[in-house]
Order: structure tokens, then sequence, then C-alpha cells
């Protein structure tokens, strides 16, 4: 499968493609109307598969590998860039923000099912475990917040290991059961138990980072944005730390070990390899990933209420995931900008979307099996570096 | 056809939305949100259409100053959906006010939104005590009642019936946990007995467990705080387990498809809603057949009436002081005697209409009846007795 | 507690019980032969409970009045169409998927669960509300102390069990019901035996499918009601139960289904704290289960063939 003969690629069209990217955001979000929206995507679908056609995407992609590290640069600049053109636009902003812990909490799914194979349908729950301990901490104690966010990740972890034994013993669908149980179970439990705010919820008090109140709209000098630009800044921050966390992690040896574990339990167990360790490692770090994306959440929404940590809402992270494809990061990435931002534009649709939503889930699922972005095959770019191999 | 209707209808509406009409009058933009989707949309698309129908006949009468749009938002009965979508309303300077929230939690995560972006608001269903009283927000306002009001009410009304014990069941949901704290308050404090209560998940289909312990303990009235589609459940099983107890409910359950879904098992049940009856006020007949003139294919549902009135009262409010924000908040401050197809409206300190009657209701005939105009107030018919 | 109590208790867990079998029985059906989680198996059975009361509807339209001949058409009616379109679906959605990875089925269907179960929302006349299924049969009932005996109750009961004891003859005992178990242990030995693959996947299909339509006609003659959403949770129960049970077991689903309204049951009836916290205790039983006995309780012993 390797690619001996071909040079490398040029950092243009990524670039060019990220450019591209950024600017039909800018349309996308800013457009209203009906007409507006649907000619976008229809727009969008036809040019992916016209592109497809020429091999410009092959292209795209070849470079984006070749690239990562100035690529990635330029695709935060990007976000960066869209998030400052709608400075003043609190609601945009707000929904780039959820994007983006969405962002982060799919990656964490995505360590644990895309990299080791740990199906976990109570997604939604940890990221819940993040929320209650953020909206708890932030009234009852005066932790400094960031702290608080970490707590987030440290508790979800913890809890994960409550169903740690049965992960670790059940496979495929039966591992299933105990994580779509636990989502189901957590729910409820928040829903009958009062100390937590029972179904009505609780109050989550703003991002306070060293003084600075993260919910107050920015002024410096002549420039006013929203105070969601704030917001922004800290969570664009820790998915970029998530990510490279993730990205270090599957090119490393740990990587290799996950991926052997995912693919073949018995030859990797035979191979002194330990399950366990590598399973478990996943779905702790992956839980902290959903943990400080919650309390993150929390804090920007404000508000938290059992019906936002149901089994429908697990669900609803797992398909970004195999959306994106399995282990595939900027995957991810992308699918949750699809699903997060796609049914809000369509609330023009009112009681039509969701209809609409799972159909098209359903024709990416069917057009591209392997997801949007599906990951490709370990690069082993060290060795291209080597004399005489490129 | 049906289908076909409905493309038609939604056609329709983006063609208005979309052209606009000819002739140059000022456009003002005002918000509808509620739940569109899941387990509550027949409530929040009845809303939805009574709130429309309200934009509609406004821009149909010459006299009105402005060209309303109405923005419609679904909430999902969600509070981070309900965030976003009031952040979505409130951040949008060209939306003036919006008639929003059924479900407590959405409108309780949305009300610092509204504030903060300073969106005056009516809520049209939501019925949680905090939403107006848990906070000084000039912005939030609403025309029905809380789930005080209803309780207070409910409890007295059935303790003098004559009944002396109950066994209430109500879903773990904030309607139906709040529901069941303030009707056990006040029912014990006018000397009623509670044998027992149950806690359900709102989306429980078999209660028949429950039912058999509350069979055991052998109550004069069975209580359910929650829904409708629960509601219906509930009622039917109790007559498949033989529980000859009077059934007694709340404002969640007063809707056509609780006596559609019971069928005959319905006669009889007893339930409260805030507002004076619809059916009696020469505005309540009127709405309904414009309603029906509009032509929606869905019904108005319990509470159509409510965001009718909250849909006109920013109307009105908007033709009085103009499409500012700050001019709507600071009139609403003041609005008294406000004649709408629910009774007169009053909004106290913190927005909340304090002049919302309770209206005891009766099934009769596969019928909703207010109590004193039905056979049973007359002696005629007897609720169930033991 | 007295014994009509419980009685009456064992009853209502029995036909409680009997439903989740009934929908287990098919995602076992389907993780036999294909290995994949169906889950918009709930939602077949909102499709069939719609069916047949459309076709009571009709029945009563052009003024059909015995009831149990109305009962014996709509659910054949309801089974007929409901396996026709289990087997629609394994065509489109689920044989064109088998090489993809095997949660993509799952979202799939899924996200096929939704849009079956928004559509009865949107197209169905006022499909938001919930409906009003009449008793087809007789009320006959008898009661002692706190135990009253229906005997349409029953009769379901009596039904809903010769149906299962059906389903496992025909896989036992015909030759189908083999090809079915030959598809189960080894897809491509069947195919080199001349088993028509494709065929067995659409028949299983259709015959799971057909049995959630059936669990559906039992559900709403049970409860006379039906609503949109019924099958969301009725899904996940039966996936439960057929996982507890142990996958490709049928008895195991009909264990997994009894179990789990067993547990509810105690749950809402015996725990000494609030009756609301039945699913969690039922839930957090399933995951003890689950981590003493890996492949389920009736699971076959899982060895890895290297």
């Amino acid at each position: 499968m390797s690619e001996p003969s071909r040079t490398h690629a040029s950092l243009l069209p990524s670039v060019a493609a990220v450019l591209a990217g950024a600017v039909y955001m800018v349309f996308f979000l800013a457009g209203e109307s009906q007409m507006v929206v649907f000619g976008l995507l229809v727009g969008a679908v036809l040019a992916l598969a016209a592109f497809k056609h020429w091999r410009v995407l092959d292209a795209v992609g070849q470079s984006a590998r070749d690239h990562q590290g100035p690529f990635s640069i330029v695709v935060v600049a990007a976000v960066a860039a869209v998030c400052l053109y709608f400075y003043d636009d609190a609601f945009v902003l707000f929904l780039l923000g959820t994007v983006l812990v969405y962002v982060l909490t799919c990656l964490g799914l995505n360590i644990q099912f895309g990299f080791v194979g740990v199906m976990n349908f109570a997604g939604a729950s940890f990221f819940g475990v993040g929320c209650y301990t953020a909206a708890v901490l932030t009234k009852h104690t005066a932790l400094p917040h960031l702290l608080i966010i970490v707590l987030g990740g440290l508790l979800a972890a913890l809890l994960g290991f409550v169903i740690l034994i049965p992960v670790l013993k059940t496979r495929g669908h039966y591992a299933a059961l105990v994580t779509i149980a636990f989502a189901l179970l957590f729910k409820t439990f928040l829903e009958v138990n009062d100390t937590l705010g029972g179904p009505q919820g609780l109050k989550a008090a703003g991002l306070n980072l060293f003084g600075w109140d993260v919910g107050r709209d920015i002024a410096i000098g002549d420039f006013e944005g929203s105070f969601y630009l704030g917001y922004i800044a800290v969570i664009l921050l820790l998915a970029i730390l998530g990510f490279i966390m993730a990205r270090r992690m599957e090119d490393s040896w740990i990587g290799l070990n996950m991926d052997a574990v995912r693919l073949d339990e018995t030859v990797s167990a035979c191979f002194g390899q330990s399950i366990p360790r590598w399973k478990i490692t996943a779905f702790t770090i992956g839980n902290f990933y959903c943990g400080v994306a919650g309390a993150f959440y929390a804090m920007m929404l404000g508000y938290i209420a059992p019906t936002n940590f149901t089994f429908g809402d697990s669900l609803i992270l797992l398909s970004i995931v195999i959306l994106g494809g399995l282990g595939s990061l900027w995957g991810t990435v992308v699918a949750t900008g699809i699903v997060i931002i796609i049914p809000e534009k369509f609330q023009v649709l009112q009681e039509y979307r969701f209809l609409l939503f799972s159909a098209l889930v359903i024709a990416i699922l069917l057009f591209r099996p392997q997801g949007l972005l599906p990951r490709p095959l370990r690069g082993y770019r060290t060795l291209k570096s080597l004399p005489g191999k490129s | 056809m049906k289908l076909n209707k409905r493309i038609g209808l939604t056609l329709g509406l983006l063609l208005i939305i979309l052209a606009g009409p000819a002739w140059a009058k000022e456009k003002v933009q005002v918000a509808f949100i509620g739940p569109l989707t899941g387990g509550v949309s027949a409530i929040g698309v009845g809303g939805r259409n009574s709130a429309d129908l309200a934009v509609r006949l406004r821009n149909a009468d010459p006299k009105a100053k402005y060209e309303y749009e109405l923005v419609v938002l679904d909430d999902e009965c969600k509070p981070n959906t309900g965030v976003q979508v009031a952040t979505k309303a409130a951040a949008d300077k060209k939306i003036i006010a919006a008639a929003a929230h059924y479900c407590s939690v959405v409108a309780l995560a949305g009300v610092d939104v509204y504030h903060k972006f300073g969106l005056p608001i009516v809520v049209w269903g939501a019925v949680h005590p905090d939403i107006t009283y848990g906070n000084d927000y000039k912005e939030i306002h609403r025309v029905n009642g809380t789930m005080i009001n209803q309780n207070e009410v409910a409890a007295k009304f059935v303790k003098e019936l004559g009944y002396k014990t109950w066994v209430n069941l109500y879903d773990t949901t904030d309607y139906g946990k709040g529901m069941n704290e303030y009707f056990s308050k006040y029912l014990t404090a006018n000397g009623g007995k509670i044998l027992g209560s149950f806690g359900v998940t709102a989306d429980q289909q078999d209660f028949t467990a429950e039912l058999t312990q509350a069979k055991k303990l052998d109550p004069d009235v069975i209580w359910f705080g929650g829904l409708t589609p629960l509601g219906v459940r509930i009622r039917l099983q109790m007559e498949k387990l033989g529980l000859t107890s009077q059934f007694q409910s709340c404002s969640g359950i007063i809707s056509d498809a609780y006596v559609t879904g019971t069928g005959e098992l319905a006669e009889g049940t007893i339930a409260f809603r805030e507002g004076e009856p619809v059916e009696h006020l020469p505005g309540g007949k009127w709405f309904m057949e414009e309603y029906n003139k509009a032509g929606y294919s869905e019904a108005p549902d319990a509470f159509g009436p409510f965001a009718f009135v909250a849909m006109n009262l920013i109307l009105d409010t908007i033709e009085e002081v103009g499409p500012k924000r700050k001019a709507v908040v600071k009139r609403m401050e003041n609005i008294k005697d406000y004649k709408s197809i629910v009774g007169a409206v009053t909004f106290d300190e913190h927005g909340q209409n304090i002049s919302p009657a309770i209206t005891k209701y009766v099934v009769q005939d596969g019928q909703w009846v207010p109590w004193q105009d039905s056979e049973y107030a007359a002696g005629k018919r007897q609720l169930k007795r033991r | 507690m007295d014994i009509g109590l419980i009685a009456q208790q064992t009853v209502n867990g029995l036909m409680l019980g009997l439903i989740y079998s009934l929908v287990a029985v098919g995602f076992t059906l389907f993780f036999g032969v294909l290995d994949v989680i169906k889950f918009s198996h709930g939602d077949m059975l909102t499709w069939g409970v719609f069916t047949a009361f459309s076709v009571y509807l009709g029945l009563t339209l052009i003024g059909l009045a015995a009831p149990v001949l109305i009962l014996v058409i709509v659910a054949l009616v309801a089974m007929a169409a409901i396996g026709f379109l289990g087997a629609a679906i394994a065509k489109v959605l689920i044989i064109p998927l088998k090489g993809a990875p095997p949660l993509n089925t799952l979202l799939i269907t899924l996200m096929l669960g939704t849009v079956l179960r928004e559509s009865i929302r949107l197209f169905y006349p006022d499909g938001a509300n919930p409906k009003h299924f009449p008793a087809l049969l007789p009320d006959w009932s008898h009661s002692w102390g706190h135990f009253t005996l229906r005997f349409d109750n029953a009769l379901m009961l009596l039904t809903g069990l010769l149906m299962i004891v059906l389903v496992q003859l025909v896989i036992k005992r015909t030759k189908l019901g083999m090809a079915i178990r030959a598809v189960s242990q080894d897809e491509e030995t069947a195919r080199v035996m001349g088993i028509n693959f494709n065929l067995v996947v659409y028949v299983t299909f259709a015959i799971g499918s057909a049995l959630a339509a059936f669990a559906g006609v039992i559900y709403v003659l049970y409860y006379n009601e039906l609503s949109f959403n019924m099958g969301l949770l009725l899904g996940a129960i039966g996936f439960s139960a057929a996982a507890v049970g142990g996958f490709g077991n049928i008895y195991g689903a009909i264990v997994g289904g009894f179990l789990f309204a067993m547990l509810q049951s105690i749950g809402a009836a015996a725990l000494p704290f609030a009756s609301a916290y039945k699913d969690v205790f039922a839930f957090g039983v399933v995951i003890v289960l689950i981590a003493v006995k890996p492949t389920g309780i009736l699971g076959e012993k899982e060895t890895e063939r290297v």
C-alpha cells in the first residue's frame, strides 16, 4: 500500500481547500433564508462530487498528510478567522463554541472507539458528569475555574471505573449493552435524585479565568466583540490541546499497540500486549475528554438539566465519530460541524427537521460507509525522510 | 393529500416571508419558541399555529402600523437547544420580542439569556414558579399561571367534594415532580391523606406494577401529575386492574388527545387549568372560528389560546410603543387588565400574570367541560365514590 | 404482602415479559444470521401497531362488526405488512452494508428508527397524539381479593407463548430453520452448501419483523393505547433482554425478556425506596449480570478461532 515513488505533495492544495472551506462556512453561517441554506448545501454536495471526480480531493488529502503541522496551523487560523468575522454575532459564535465542545468530546470517544475499539454508548453521561461537576463546584466552592474544568474530566474518568469491569469482560454488542444500560440508568438517576437539582437541573456559573469574567462583552479600544469570543478562545485552546494529544498518541507506540488490540485481541495478546491495559487507558482518557468538554460546556451554557444527557444524546456523539470515520481525527472535526450546524440551519423546517436530518445521515452512510474522511493507513512518515526512501 | 396540503401551507408561508407584500409597511420580526419535535410536540405545534394566527390576523388588519414576520424556533424541550435558540432570537436585534417556551426547564435555562440580551419574552405555557419569581428580570413575563395557583385550587376543591385519601403518581420531569410537590403540600394542608406516591419515568409504558400497589392501598382518588400520554396509559391501565377510584389530574392532560386516547374511560376525569374557560369568553369562540378558518391541520391544543394571547400582547405592545425592545419591556412593566381570550391579564412586579382564574374541568360525553356547567355539578351525574 | 397482590404482580410481569420476549427474539434472530443489531426494531413494532390500527379503522368503516374476526384480520395484515417491510429494509439498508464496520448498521438502523417514528408523528393523521385502541376481546374477568384475572390477558399470554413455540419449531424442525441456523454458524460454508444467503436473510428479517408486529398487536390489546414513540424504549429493553439472555439464542431472548420484566416489577413493587428508581435498579442489575456472564445467561462460551 505504500507509495514509494511519490514525491512530496505541495502544501498549496490543502491550504486552498481550507480557505475555500472557511469562506463557505462564512456564507453558510450567515445565510438566513431557506433558499440560501439549501442552495449552499446542494452546491457543496455537487462541488464535492465534482472535485472527487477530478481527483482534486486526493490531491488535497495528500497535501494535508504531507504537511500535517502547517496544515493544522492553517486550519486553526481559518477557524479563528471565521470566529472573528462573526465577532459581534453572539448566536453564530455560540454555535461555533458548541461545535468545538463537541469536537473535544468526540475526540475522546474516537480514542476509545476508533483507536482501541471500546464502544461507548454513554458519552453524553460522562459529558454530563463534567457538566454537573462544574455546576456544583462553581456554586459551592471558590476553586479556580480552570481547575474545575480539569476536575470535571477527572471525575468523569473516575466514574468510568464503575463500569470498567463489565466493559473489559465483554465484547462487541455485549459491550454496547453495558454502556447503553449505563446511559439509561444515569439519566433516570439524575431525574429521580433531588440533591443534584433533579429534573429541573442546575444553574452553572460563567467561566472566570484569573479574574477575567469571560461572560462579559469584549471591548478593546474601538473593537467591541461578543463575550462568546472569550469562550471560543478557551475551548479552541482546549480542543487544540486535545487534538495534539490524540494525534501524538496515535503516532506513538501507544497508538500502534492500541491498533493491534482493536484489530485482533487474540494476536496482540499472543505478542505480549496487555489487552485490559490499553482498554483501560483509552476508556479513561476518552472519558476525561468528555468530562473536560462537559465542564466547559456547563459554564458556557449557564444551565444544565438531565434531558441533555440522554441515551439519544450519546448516540448523536457516536454518530459524529462514525460519520467522520473511525479513528480519523480530522473526520471527527468535519463531522461535528455537520451534525451540529445542519440541524440548526434546518430550524426553518420547523417540525420536519429531524426527519430530514436522519435521512441525510442514512444517505451519507450508504454512500460513504467508511465515513467522510476515513482514517488513512499509517504513513510511517519518519521512514520517508530516511535517505534512499523517497 | 394531507401532505400536499402541508407542503402548500409551508410553501405559502415561505412565500409570504420571502417575498413580502408589495405595500410598504415597516417590517417587524417577532419570534415563537416552543417544542416542535419530540414527545410534547403536539402542544408546541398547536402553540405555533396559534401564535401564527395572531400574526396573520394582525397583518390582515389594515389598521396595523407594521408588517409582522414570525420567526419560529424549535427548542426540542431540551435546555441546551433552548439556550441555543434563545441566543439565536435574543442576539438577533431584528427580533423585537418572543412568545416562548412550554417546557419549564427550557424556560429556566433561557431566562438568563433573554435578560443578558434584553429581549422581552412572554411565556405561553411553562408553569414553573421560578421562571418569573426566581429572578428580577424585567424582560420575562408570563400569561399563564404557575403550578402553585393551580394546585392550591385543586386541593381545596377535591377535598370539598368529600374525598379523603389519595395515591399520587407523577412523572419524574420538572413538571410532574413540581406538580406533586405543590399538590401534596396543599392537599395535606387541607386535611387530605396521601397513602402513597409513585414516581414514574416520562417514557414509561407499563404502570401495572405501581397501580397494583395503589389498588392495595385502596384510595378514594388516584391523582396523576404529568402529561397526556402517560395520563392516557394510567387511566386505561387502572381499568385493566379493576381500580375503581376517581381519577384526578392536572393541566398537563387537558387536551383532546386525552379524551380520544382513553375513549369512554375519560368520562368523569377531573383536572384543573389556569385561565378562565376559553369556551366561556366571547373571544374564545371567535378564536376557535378563526383558527378553523385558517386551515391548520393540527388542533391548537391545550395551550394554543395562551400562545395566541402571548403573541397578541406582544403585537399590541409593539403597535403602541413602536418596535424597540427597551420600549416594549418598559410598557410591559405595567400591563393591567389587558383584555384577552383567556381573561384579563395583569402583570405583577415579576411579570407574572396575577389574575389567572383557575378553571376546574371534568370530562363529560367526550368533552372537557368547565365544572360549573357540567351535569356533575348539577348533581345529574356522579363522580366515582367509594 | 398478600397472595392476591403477588399473583397480580406476577400476571403483570408475565404480560410485560411476553412483550419484551417477542421483541428480544427479533433482535436475536437478526444477530444470529448477520451479526447485526437492528435498532429500528422497536419502531417496526410501532409501525405494526399503526398498521393494525388503520386496518381496524378500515374494517369498521366497511361495517365489519365481529370483533374476533376483525382482530384476526388486523393481526395477520399487520404481521404480513411489517414482515415485508423488514425484508425490504434488509435488502436496501442492511445487506449492502455487510462489508462496512458493524457499528454502521447500528447507526443506520437507529436513524431509520427516527425516520419511521417521525414519519408517523408528522404524516399519520393527528400522529403526535396518543390514540385509543378498542378492546377486541371479551372483557370477562374474575376477582379474588386484590387479584383480578382477565380472560383476555390469559388468552394473550397463551397465544404469545404459542407463537414463541411456533418460531422455535420453525427454527429447529424445518428446512428453512436449518438454513437459518447454518447461516448463523458460518456464512461461507452455508453458501458453499448451496444455501441462498440473501434469501435466508430476507426471510429471517421478515419473521423477526412480523414478530415485532405481533408483539405490537398484543401490546395494544393489553394497553389499549398507541403512540408514535412507544417503540423507542421497547426497542432498548428488547435489545437489553436479548443481550442479557445471550445473542443468537432464542431461549436466551425469552429468559432475558421475562427477567427484565421481573426486575422492573420488583423494582416498582418491592424496593424499600422510591419506585422511581426501578429503571436504575433494572439496568444496574443488567450491568452486573453482564459483568458476571459476559456473553449472556444462555450465551455460548466465546471461543476464538485463530
